[in-house]
């Protein structure tokens, strides 16, 4: 059978036909003139563009090493854009500790928005950046806790707090509010924003000389870090506070000097941890300022680290000495002996699911109620003593929904920055409340501040 | 015996038994026909066959009109003859009566009319539903005629197109508040079903024991969820708590809609006029589409291959 090709071949034949000589007959132009037309150079090939050829791809700028991040990682505090909201008073120290303040929002001092950067207290998960001033909402169950933070003073004794809530209750922003109460008081305030920093193993960490079974190791580099975190935000008080005792055998701090002095003196981060265990006793002594010891995503130091010790064992986050410092100031191991308060604050998002402080949590915040105390599941295994113990001496604290009155408050301050465009009635903020979980505040932030509605 | 079988074969055919025969006298011959077994082929009345022998012998075809059988209904060799004359009768009566003054739609008698598969059913013919769909047009019109003035012709030819009012009233549930003060009301969305128990209250929300939050994540959702008390602006002044199971979580949220409306029409009936409007009543038909044997999905064929 013949082929497909075959067959077109008999439909369109590829070479023509007609005889050459025959074609040639036909033509009507003269000889003479049709010989002069035509060149006697043989025909040229026309020159083919290159259709692959293109213009060399100008790509725009790559950012560099550590822009990205800077980015990602901004804070900021203050948007041209928004409207100025008026009638709204700058927060002065004994602001947040009365009850009438309560429900109202009030305007951080300029001051204290760079101490509060400094510590890092801001996160990029809150919306500063959609307000002309960062204003905080004063709620009573945080009077209530700065109540608590001045008794403290009083007392002469150290509150022990975690904070816990749902995701988005406010958990970060009550712990702000604690420092920005602690600064404006003149207490030397530390803080550690974010625990994970410490056990994900992103920071250099080396063994402490003689210690084996368990290993125990310094962060140098945080700890420098650390270090200056604290010179930057508690300058004012730390530069009043003379040395009460001679650290020149293990720091670089010769002779005499403020605590401010002590600081600077670790210049290297090889010299960042001595200092800050200087600093640390130093502040125990009789005759200094209440301290503020503060911790974000409790959970991550309740675990095992991603460290490793030399025989490749995990290592407890609690074996990282300067997580072993507030653990032992949470635990009540370490007095505080001027007052002051160490607080723990977990996190809903970034959560690592932690049974043995779940349990803890659970069984501190039932005895507090009076309720009947949780048992530990008799089928899971990974309970740890050391979270136990870390934690049994503390107050679990909740940080509640928001009422309908001080979610009508934020609507109206957001409504008064121009960023929320609707009416705010009664049905509006009702709705609103319902939306969010029964005055969740982020979700209220969601649901209204950063959805747009037409 | 055969023979003889074959000689009476012409009277198993009844109908030559029966048949009225063209030529009387013939059929007196061999047997007298009883008045029942003539059939009647017009409207006119055979007369009885008269007793007097002269006068037996008749004309053939007098008083006969027509040659073969003619049905009543000029519709009988339509495919739809019934519904063809329902048709005709009340387009007659529109013509004849379509300068009646008439009432608003919205005011005009609610009737409640039968469906195109139950006609199909009564009158046992395979209606089209656009030809249905004309005569109730029709029927529609004529119900709007001004009901003081209408003449009854009219009532009795839309009669045929209601259903008895019993049905009706027995198909209508009246949700009542119970003496709790809870509605319930059931909505369901693609394969999901809802129970939402409203009360009044203070905005509470509550969808199987979580509050919105977290049982929605989507706010699209959440919004969903307690449509029908925003869009009537009631947030304020219900508590709802629901029980939700099956299917995704837009199906969750989109049979809370209805099933939270159907509750609030418990509480308040002036107000279902308000969330059809605002879409919490009718139930969203769509649902995922069956799939076909011979093909991959429910449209999706599958790949052409040569051999």
């Amino acid at each position: 059978m013949a082929s497909a090709h075959s067959l077109r071949s008999f439909m369109r034949p590829t070479v023509s036909t007609t005889p050459r000589s025959l074609a040639r007959a036909f033509t009507t132009t003269p000889l003479q003139s049709a010989a002069q037309g035509k060149s006697s150079l043989p025909p040229q090939k026309q020159v083919q563009v290159s259709k692959k050829h293109k213009k060399p791809l100008v790509r725009a700028k790559a950012p560099n090493p550590g822009e990205r991040k800077a980015f990602r990682k901004r804070i900021q505090l203050s948007n041209n854009s928004a409207l100025e909201v008026q009638g709204t008073e700058d927060l002065q120290p004994d602001t947040m500790l009365k009850s009438e303040h309560a429900g109202k929002m009030f305007s951080i001092p300029n001051d204290m928005q760079d101490k509060l950067r400094t510590l890092e207290a801001f996160k990029t998960t809150q919306s500063w950046n959609l307000f002309r001033k960062p204003h905080i909402l004063v709620r009573q169950d945080l009077v209530d806790l700065m109540n608590k933070l001045e008794a403290a003073k009083g007392n002469q004794e150290a509150l022990r707090l975690v904070l816990t809530g749902t995701k988005l209750s406010g958990k970060s922003h009550a712990l702000l509010q604690a420092m920005l109460y602690g600064m404006m008081n003149n207490w030397v305030v530390i803080n550690i924003p974010e625990a994970q920093d410490l056990t994900n193993g992103n920071t250099e960490y080396t063994p402490v000389p003689e210690t084996s079974d368990p290993y125990e190791f310094i962060q140098p580099v945080y700890c420098y870090k650390l270090l200056t975190s604290i010179y930057d935000a508690n300058k004012s008080v730390l530069e009043g506070l003379k040395l009460q005792k001679d650290w020149s055998a293990t720091t670089q701090q010769k002779g005499a000097g403020s605590l401010a002095d002590l600081i600077q003196s670790a210049r290297e981060p090889d010299w960042a941890w001595p200092t800050f265990m200087a600093l640390w006793q130093e502040l125990q002594l009789p005759g200094r300022p209440p301290v503020l010891f503060a911790l974000d995503g409790l959970s991550h130091i309740n675990k095992k680290s991603d460290y490793r010790d030399p025989e490749f064992n995990p290592v407890h986050a609690h074996d990282l000495v300067l997580v072993r410092t507030f653990v032992d100031a949470l635990s009540g191991k370490t007095k505080l002996p001027n007052g002051g308060a160490v607080i723990a604050a977990t996190s809903g998002n970034n959560r690592q699911l932690q049974p043995s402080q779940e349990l803890v949590l659970s069984q501190l915040e039932a005895g507090q109620k009076g309720d009947e105390v949780p048992k530990p599941d008799p089928y899971e295994k990974g309970y740890d003593e050391r979270v136990y113990d870390a934690l049994k001496n503390s107050t679990v604290m909740r940080l509640e929904a928001l009422s309908k009155a001080d979610a009508r408050v934020l609507m109206e301050y957001w409504g008064a920055s121009g960023m929320l465009r609707r009416k705010i009635d009664q049905h509006t903020v009702w709705s609103d409340w319902a939306l969010s979980g029964h005055g969740i505040v982020g979700e209220l932030e969601r649901t209204s501040l950063l959805t747009i509605k037409m | 015996m055969a023979s003889f079988a074959s000689s009476l074969r012409h009277i198993k055919c009844h109908r030559q038994l029966t048949k009225g025969s063209w030529q009387p006298q013939l059929a007196l011959r061999s047997r007298p026909v009883s008045k029942v077994d003539i059939r009647q082929l017009s409207t006119t009345e055979i007369t009885s066959p008269p007793t007097d022998p002269v006068s037996q012998i008749s004309i053939p075809f007098q008083n006969v009109n027509h040659a073969r059988q003619v049905p009543k209904s000029p519709s009988y060799f339509s495919r739809e003859p019934r519904f063809n004359d329902l048709h005709l009768k009340l387009f007659n009566l529109l013509s004849k009566y379509h300068d009646l003054p008439t009432l608003k739609p919205a005011d005009a008698p609610q009737i409640p009319w039968l469906k195109l598969e139950l006609v199909r059913h009564q009158l046992g013919e395979d209606i089209k539903a656009s030809q249905f769909s004309q005569v109730m047009r029709i029927a529609r019109r004529l119900n709007l005629i001004e009901p003081s003035v209408r003449p009854p012709a009219i009532d009795i030819a839309l009669r045929f197109l209601s259903r008895s009012v019993d049905s009706v009233t027995t198909f209508r549930k009246v949700k009542l508040v119970d003496k709790h003060g809870r509605a319930v009301g059931v909505g369901k969305r693609k394969s999901s079903t809802a129970r939402a128990f409203v009360v009044e209250g203070t905005g509470e929300v509550f969808i199987n024991g979580k509050p919105l939050n977290e049982a929605f994540g989507r706010i699209h959702d959440r919004e969903s969820a307690i449509w029908a008390l925003t869009s009537t602006q009631r947030m304020d002044k219900y508590n709802v708590w629901a029980i939700v199971r099956g299917g995704g979580t837009t199906g969750q949220a989109e049979a809370m809609t209805m099933a939270v409306a159907d509750g609030l029409v418990a509480h308040e009936p002036a107000l279902k006029t308000a969330l059809r409007a605002a879409g919490c009543i009718t139930r969203d038909p769509r649902t995922v589409e069956r799939k076909k044997h011979g093909q991959l999905k429910a449209r999706k064929g599958p790949a052409w291959v040569k051999r």
